[in-house]
């Protein structure tokens, strides 16, 4: 082995791979732009970057920030690469953290985070492709009406399994951040699609909550 | 000549299948790297698998809805485009926004207009290429520093560290109830049904002892949670 502390190694592979995702990402359109000569007009491509980062900038740093004390450092440079955060590896990656019984920001943690977001991205590749190459088969039967409803409430089935695992275990520090949504959401005309700039701000609340709770002797620790 | 035939072209199939190959070796690569060191710092074996077969078994169902946006948006960006980015980096709710800022940006309002010309096409590509880079530059320049104080935090005060970040998912959770809470009907029902049937299997895997059912408690909760939603709506019940 290398003389380099493992999460030296792991910083230094996850931004060479990183940086080798981030180059092929500028690949792709540049290559089509030069081999059929279609560039778009450069004021008009500006005006769509500049939309663009507008929303997705400040999510990025949200996300970032949420994300990566749940993960540690070497699930993070992975999940930022193969996505599907919020809807598949973070749920996934923190039950099997919960079941493998580790701590997180502990080794261990980072550990079953990883080999959980790198088997889960494997197979969503896997059924990705399946899905491409049976499109026309597929197409019918996963747009049927009767399985829609199922497909259109996979986030409440999905959080609200998580929810009642997670809420019976440390209630104590659900009750703030579930206090405040609902009353956001009575008070507020909340439109569906912004979930994702909501994440980052009740996280921050939910965060400063425990603090105090935390601080005040109501909350000691987690029990597993 | 018509965009399609470059969506939907050669030269797009090869560079998605280069991204998608290197994203599926830096997977394995990333696993390989934590399966060793998890061994050497003694996690049993045991537990490694179980990662994976929960995490394999857990992946299938929610990958499905991501087939289901394939199916949305590749006759408007071609196959080989959605494929890529649905596959690697972005979400399902993400690049359907993407791709019709890079086309309002051209005068196009709807991805249907007859006026979707390639160089429409080249915008949309361009504009949802830049639009997915910020997580990837952030984990590049910050990711290491950012749990360097992580780490500090947590040599610092090891339980206020494990509260924090249980802290930040109840956040996270929490948006997802808004919504069912206060406005009820077919999503709350959904809610409190797969969280009932976890508790259950929970319960269950407790007084049997068996981990391997406490393993698929959440996929299987997930799963009968969408088979209640389709009995519901069924049922008229919303």
């Amino acid at each position: 082995m290398s003389s380099l502390s493992y999460q030296d190694r792991v910083h230094k592979i996850g931004r060479i791979t990183a940086s080798i995702v981030l180059i092929l990402i500028f690949v792709v359109p540049a290559t089509i732009s030069i081999v059929y000569n279609i560039f778009p007009p450069a004021d008009k491509l500006l005006l769509g970057i500049g939309m663009v980062c507008m929303v997705y900038i400040p999510i990025s740093i949200a996300e970032f920030l949420t994300y990566t004390p749940m993960l540690g450092s070497s699930a993070t440079y992975l999940v930022f690469v193969t996505g599907n955060l919020t809807n598949l590896k973070i749920p996934c990656a923190l039950t099997c953290m919960v079941n493998a019984e580790v701590a997180p920001q502990t080794e261990e943690a980072e550990i079953i985070a990883t080999i959980s977001v790198a088997v889960s991205s494997l197979v969503t590749i896997l059924i990705i492709f399946i899905g491409m190459i049976a499109l026309v088969p597929l197409s019918p039967l996963l747009s049927s009406e009767v399985l829609k409803p199922a497909f259109s409430q996979i986030l409440p089935a999905l959080f609200g399994a998580m929810g009642g695992y997670w809420i019976l275990k440390q209630w104590k520090l659900a009750v703030t951040p579930i206090l405040v949504i609902v009353l956001l959401y009575i008070f507020l005309p909340i439109p569906s699609g912004v979930e994702g700039a909501l994440i980052p701000v009740m996280g921050l609340i939910s965060v400063f909550s425990a603090k105090l709770l935390y601080k005040k002797g109501f909350i000691k620790s987690i029990e597993n | 000549m018509d965009y399609l035939s470059i969506a939907n072209g050669r030269v797009l199939y090869i560079l998605a299948s280069i991204v998608i190959i290197v994203v599926i070796i830096q997977s394995v690569l990333f696993l390989r790297m934590s399966w060793k060191r998890g061994i050497s710092i003694g996690i049993s074996k045991t537990k490694l698998k179980e990662t994976v077969k929960t995490s394999a078994f857990f992946a299938i169902v929610p990958s499905i809805p991501i087939v289901i946006a394939l199916i949305a948006i590749s006759p408007v960006l071609g196959l080989p485009f959605s494929w890529m980015r649905l596959s690697v980096i972005g979400s399902q709710s993400y690049e359907m926004i993407a791709a019709k800022i890079g086309a309002s940006s051209m005068g196009i309002a709807n991805l249907t207009d007859p006026g979707y010309t390639a160089q429409v096409f080249s915008n949309s590509m361009w504009v949802m290429s830049v639009g997915i880079i910020w997580g990837l530059v952030l984990s590049i320049f910050a990711l290491k520093k950012y749990q360097n104080r992580m780490k500090i935090v947590q040599k610092k005060d090891s339980k206020w560290a494990e509260i924090m970040v249980n802290a930040l998912f109840f956040g996270m959770l929490s948006v997802f109830f808004g919504e069912p809470i206060v406005s009820g009907g077919l999503s709350l029902l959904v809610l409190l049904s797969s969280a009932a049937i976890m508790l259950f299997i929970t319960w269950i895997a407790k007084i049997t002892g068996k981990q391997w059912i406490r393993d698929f408690a959440l996929s299987v909760s997930m799963i009968a949670g969408m088979a209640f939603a389709i009995l519901f709506s069924n049922l008229g019940a919303v």
